[in-house]
């Protein structure tokens, strides 16, 4: 489902890119660009946990799809087999989050739908809606799953040693 | 759910080169992935196509926000080259500013991501009362769903339009071509 915050053109908002200097090498960026969005994207974990505000988990999966666009992007900076084992591990969070969010985004359309319909007729939708929480509630397990793996492998720590390494430990820093 | 394509792979990326290189490299690149669905998108059954270069567009656009402190206004590069003034790209109130025109080919790739998105929507919604009319098990169509499959079927219908008049729009300005152009300066 399309679920994202419409981004005005004229003041692109990306973590980090603004203080890229186009002179630098393509490496030297790739480190720090894709560091940028892992933090940021990881930032969002706790809240898609707790899955009370349904738009932690749509900015985890944004943040997770414009990361794997830069890490398509620059795949050539990096060795390879380590470089696609972490691959699959980010497009697993973006899988097993856009199974909720699309969910998220379903209930809300057709809650939105049930106030257009006669009292008679919202029954099915009422029904419908509910069905879709229960499915919700099912979608969210693989995520917990997957969240709970990463925690005990450690992932968040080999991703940065590995994507910015000793290069860009200022960045950590920040 | 539609199955969604993979991204092409990428060719020719130097790494010790700048990334200001770089971008004239990968972004003709992530462009030809778009027009690769192009042959497919006037028929509007084609679902499967239509998602697919939604996702391509997607991606242009992501690399497009990745790489827009590659096309600086262009009098801000001439100052940079002329007065050496290395202070222009650390002071925070003088941030360096996107090109206008790459903003505005921004601004088009994001429509077009948004209109396909919207029929996408559609194509979900209707998937998902279909089998939930299906799986009710009723021999008649409850009134309620069979209108929401009757409304979202309109709604996808104009969606549909207006996106293949603005693409038809765009090819007759001669848009990609411009875009290519523009990038490879």
């Amino acid at each position: 489902m399309q679920s994202e915050k419409i981004i005005s053109t004229h003041d692109i908002k990306e973590p980090g890119i603004k203080r890229i200097s186009p002179d630098e090498t393509l490496e030297v960026c790739a480190r720090r660009i894709i560091g940028d969005y892992f933090r940021k994207m990881m930032s969002y974990k706790e809240g898609a946990k707790d899955g009370t505000d349904i738009e932690f988990v749509h900015d985890m999966r944004v943040t997770s799809r414009r990361l794997r666009a830069a890490m398509d992007n620059f795949a050539d900076c990096f060795r390879e087999k380590p470089f696609k084992k972490h691959y699959k591990k980010i497009k697993a969070i973006t899988r097993t989050m856009g199974a909720v969010r699309d969910l998220d985004v379903l209930i809300a359309r057709f809650q939105r739908e049930v106030d257009t319909l006669s009292e008679v007729e919202q029954t099915d939708i009422h029904g419908l809606i509910a069905h879709l929480r229960h499915e919700r509630e099912e979608a969210r397990k693989p995520m917990l799953t997957l969240f709970t793996e990463l925690e005990a492998t450690d992932f968040e720590t080999e991703f940065l040693a590995f994507f910015v390494g000793a290069v860009c430990n200022s960045d950590t820093e920040r | 759910m539609d199955e969604v394509a993979k991204a092409h792979k990428i060719i020719g990326v130097a790494p010790g080169r700048s990334y200001h290189e770089n971008a004239r490299i990968i972004l003709p690149q992530k462009i030809e992935e778009v027009w690769t669905w192009e042959p497919f998108i006037r028929d509007a059954a084609r679902r499967e196509e239509l998602h697919n270069m939604r996702i391509s567009i997607k991606r242009l656009r992501y690399t497009m926000e990745l790489f827009h402190v590659a096309y600086r206004n262009s009098s801000q590069q001439e100052r940079l080259v002329t007065e050496s003034n290395t202070q222009l790209l650390c002071a925070e109130s003088q941030q360096p500013v996107t090109d206008s025109r790459y903003v505005e080919f921004l601004a088009v790739i994001v429509d077009l991501q948004e209109i396909l998105g919207d029929v996408h929507d559609c194509d979900v919604v209707l998937d998902v009362l279909t089998a939930y009319a299906n799986g009710a098990g009723a021999e008649v169509l409850a009134p309620s769903v069979a209108t929401l499959i009757a409304r979202t079927k309109e709604t996808r219908k104009a969606d549909y339009e207006t996106f293949l008049r603005k693409w038809e729009h765009l090819s007759t300005r001669d848009f990609k071509q411009k875009l290519l152009s523009f990038l490879a300066k």
